[in-house]
């Protein structure tokens, strides 16, 4: 029991730190693409105050992102090695 | 300074072989001989055994178990011989806690080597002779023959995932380099090879990361 404990805290922390390197990951790329598309043109047809207007651009994107699915996906880190722990003890124990 | 970088390089590739070598999972076709268990007093060689079994005791300064062992005789003749050890929760993640039955099967694949019955044994770890160590079975099943032809399913798909964690991690680094540290530290580093000093003559033109740490190196040799 306290060895079944012990990794269950070391992989919640491992996990941790993987899930918070993919989503800085994750944040960055998208915050990038939003700047590569408005630099290519994305907001021209508005016009106006170009600097104010790339910012309040990106700001709207990356709220987008954060109530979208690809970052919800992110929480898969922590289910993924969870089936795949009770997939081995199956396949390992009773098959 | 040659020397030592490539000593180096050759160190670190070895014990990431070493490493997976050991931990990965492997496949003989052996004929089992007998099963049995004995009392073993762990010495130096105690980090090659697993943990007692799992949900026994476990007091701190265990050094003495008994351990069940399987013997076998390989398709070119030679002994091999197999712990048979659970792994628990516990290195390496193979989640193994049957190792009772494991040695209830295996005995009821014993042969002669009169009328051989051969045997697949999934195992990882290594035998060696002057440690007294002995790869662990993880499973043993009928073979087709002695000459079946085993695809290591196991291991294409778990070296792929490292590579592909690999790359991940470098593509990680870049974007966290390219974002965050370059303009940061984009002055500091023009002021820092404007200095002119061997090792700002070295870093010169070295633009990636690793360029830079072969230059650092190549500095220090001179």
């Amino acid at each position: 029991m306290i060895a079944f404990l012990r990794l269950a805290a070391i992989g919640f922390v491992g996990l941790t730190l993987v899930y918070w390197l993919v989503s800085v990951y994750s944040r960055s790329l998208r915050r990038e693409a939003l700047e590569k598309r408005w630099d290519e043109g994305a907001g021209d047809a508005g016009g106006g105050d170009a600097a104010g207007d790339r910012d309040a651009y990106i700001e709207a994107g990356m709220r987008a992102y954060e109530r979208g699915l690809r970052r919800r996906l992110i929480g898969l880190v922590y289910v993924v090695p969870v089936v795949v722990v009770v997939l081995l003890i199956w396949l390992n124990n009773y098959s | 300074m040659k020397y030592v970088k490539w000593t180096l390089y050759t160190l670190i590739v070895l014990t990431v072989f070493g490493f997976l070598h050991y931990v990965l999972p492997q496949h003989d076709i052996v004929r089992i001989t007998d099963t049995d268990t004995r009392r073993i007093d762990f010495g130096e060689n105690s980090i090659f055994w697993a943990s007692p079994d799992a949900g026994t005791a476990t007091t701190p300064a265990q050094v003495t178990r008994d351990v069940k062992f399987i013997e076998t005789i390989q398709t070119n003749g030679r002994p091999m011989v197999y712990r048979n050890e659970d792994t628990g929760w516990i290195w390496p993640p193979y989640f193994k806690f049957d190792s009772y039955n494991l040695q209830t099967e295996a005995s009821d694949l014993r042969s002669t080597s009169a009328d051989p019955r051969w045997v697949v044994v999934t195992h990882y770890g290594w035998r060696n002779e002057f440690f007294t160590i002995f790869p662990n079975a993880v499973d043993v099943r009928l073979a087709d023959g002695p000459d079946e032809r085993i695809i290591p399913w196991v291991n294409i798909v778990i070296l792929t995932l490292l590579l592909v964690a690999g790359i991940m991690l470098r593509r990680m680094w870049l974007q966290f380099r390219e974002r965050t540290l370059d303009p940061v530290f984009s002055n500091a580093g023009d002021a820092w090879e404007d200095a002119g000093d061997r090792a700002g003559d070295a870093r010169r033109g070295a633009r990636t990361s690793w360029g830079r740490f072969k230059a650092w190196l190549r500095s220090l040799g001179g």
